[in-house]
């Protein structure tokens, strides 16, 4: 049975009249993607510094490995790698010795893990440059190889493709999916962006206003996605009247085409095709289209609003 | 152990590479040749008559010997010495959070007191160290440019002199670390040291005798530069100094321990 690395139970902080995390529960095990997802200011950051030790809760509790998130559990730390907002390094040294400060704080005696974390994340003929001198996409870089470079068994990554162009999202996405799946590496990993995480997680919470509003597998919420049947025609306003006369929930897109959300619809595409096409109108695009991650994450969000 | 010596580690590396630390031992070092320039135009009045400024600053000496050298040395360690230590500390807790590096050094295996400690141990060495280059650079200029009366008798009880001020003001970064990390930056500590600088001085002007409460006075009443209006300081500004350097030690301590690091 797979350990718990993370669980944190009604997980709270207050700032004065502001609800930063409310009630946050989460069970997380070994091996596990996690993608946490959010607007700005839902709540990500403030509960990964809790998970971090670094904001103390106003109410509940934060445990790594079954044991407090606290700052005084040094040895926990060992055990976790972190990369909180944008990763700021101490500009007057290179890289290699910003990487060897962490590499003695982390209290590591293999000098070598410098050199092997620089090559795993490309960083190698950076290395006596510095730190004020990297590009956005490399000080990303190096804050992921701090994170790294003990060798954790839980990385807590907070929007780790921030400033990265789409090769270096690939690398870190390449990176991270290897750790979970080879390594056994627990990853949380916050984001904004649904499309990114969804590629990456194998179980997805989201957060809004402080509270989680959706936890669910990738898969589950795949299928939770609604879809749509999309048709079009040489007159599409006639195939429209066909369709509402039939009783099918047509309208039209700003392009003309038509979508149509009925379920016997969305499963019998054919009997639309074979319906225009008997009426004089075969389809010259029909299609079954899924609601994109994006809107999926707002309508999502709308509900909660709603439900509150 | 291992954690103090990589706490150290770094902070050492960090001090090594900025700039900082050279400007910083570059004026001490400056001001301390300024000084033995000071006691040479003391001593030849046709050069301080030909400007307002330098007679109205050698005006100010007790005289043109060693003895007012010595005097004049213990003064400008005593501003000098809160000034500089203020500006470093400022600047080795205060860019943690301007630089916004502090997140990394929270959740490791080195505790967040252990990194507390090595900062300030570092910044008393540091500040011990300016001290001492300001009186080699004196001495030495002042042995350069022949100030007259040296006397061997009189340096050892100005050295033990100085070198307790020194440790003093040193030792007083702790309050200052403290306004710097709750602070989070440089602006509130500066501020705060320029605060302190005007309240000794106009203490000793006005109120000498709530100087004894002031742990800041201590240093100055201590070197007796204050002259007769201060005697020597009694066991109560002992303690509120040592209370004070504690309550900046473990102050700073609970802050990185307990405040909430957003």
């Amino acid at each position: 049975m797979k350990i718990e690395v993370i669980r944190t139970e009604n997980l709270t902080k207050h700032y004065g009249e502001i609800h930063a995390a409310e009630k946050v529960n989460l069970q997380i095990k070994q091996g596990e993607i996690y993608g946490f997802l959010g607007l700005n200011g839902a709540g990500k950051t403030t509960t990964i510094r809790m998970l971090l030790g670094m904001i103390r809760p106003t109410r509940g509790e934060a445990l790594l490995y079954g044991e407090k998130a606290d700052p005084g559990n040094t040895e926990l730390w060992n055990r976790v790698g972190h990369l909180v907002e944008i990763p700021y390094s101490y500009p007057e040294l290179t890289v290699r010795e910003n990487l060897e400060i962490f590499r003695r704080l982390r209290l590591l005696k293999d000098r070598n893990v410098v050199m092997e974390v620089m090559d795993k994340l490309h960083l190698g003929r950076y290395k006596n440059m510095k730190a004020r001198n990297l590009s956005h996409g490399n000080a990303q870089r190096l804050g992921i190889a701090k994170a790294l470079i003990h060798h954790p068994g839980l990385l807590i990554l907070d929007e780790p493709a921030n400033g990265l162009d789409p090769a270096g999202i690939v690398q870190i996405r390449e990176l991270i999916t290897d750790l979970a799946l080879n390594h056994g590496v627990t990853i949380f990993i916050s984001s904004h962006i649904l499309g990114e995480i969804s590629r990456l997680a194998t179980r997805i919470g989201i957060i809004h206003e402080g509270q989680i509003v959706r936890e669910s597998d990738v898969a589950q919420l795949e299928s939770s996605r609604l879809k749509v049947l999309h048709v079009s025609t040489l007159d599409n306003q006639k195939a429209h009247e066909i369709l509402i006369h039939k009783g099918y929930a047509s309208s039209h897109l700003p392009d003309s085409s038509l979508e149509l959300p009925d379920e016997s619809a969305i499963n019998h595409p054919e009997m639309i095709s074979a319906l225009l096409a008997s009426s004089g109108l075969p389809p010259v695009r029909i299609a079954v289209d899924e609601e994109d991650l994006e809107h999926f994450f707002f309508r999502i969000i709308q509900k909660h609003h709603r439900q509150s | 152990m291992k954690k103090i010596k990589a706490a150290l580690w770094m902070e050492i590396l960090k001090v090594r590479r900025t700039k900082i630390f050279p400007i910083s031992l570059y004026f001490f070092i400056f001001i301390g040749i300024m000084m033995g320039f000071l006691m040479f135009v003391a001593r030849h009045p046709e050069i301080a008559n030909r400007s307002a400024t330098l007679r109205t600053k050698t005006s100010f000496l007790p005289g043109s010997d060693w003895n007012a050298f010595y005097e004049l040395i213990i003064q400008l360690v005593l501003t000098l010495g809160v000034v500089g230590s203020g500006v470093i500390t400022s600047w080795v807790f205060g860019r943690e959070f301007s630089d916004r590096t502090v997140k990394d050094l929270l959740a490791l295996p080195v505790p967040r007191s252990t990194i507390v400690l090595s900062k300030l141990i570092i910044l008393f060495v540091w500040n011990i160290l300016l001290s001492l280059c300001f009186l080699a650079a004196t001495i030495i200029s002042g042995l350069l440019l022949q100030v007259p009366g040296w006397s061997g008798t009189a340096l050892t009880p100005f050295l033990v002199t100085f070198m307790v001020c020194a440790i003093l003001n040193s030792l007083l970064i702790a309050p200052v670390a403290f306004i710097a990390s709750a602070g989070r930056g440089y602006i509130l500590p500066i501020s705060f040291v320029i605060l302190i600088l005007i309240l000794t001085q106009l203490m000793f002007v006005g109120l000498p005798d709530f100087a004894f409460w002031f742990p800041w006075a201590l240093p100055a009443i201590f070197s007796g530069v204050a002259g007769e209006v201060l005697p020597s300081p009694g066991y109560i500004s002992y303690v509120i100094f040592t209370l004070t350097v504690l309550a900046g030690f473990f102050g700073t301590i609970a802050w990185w321990w307990y405040a909430d690091h957003k």
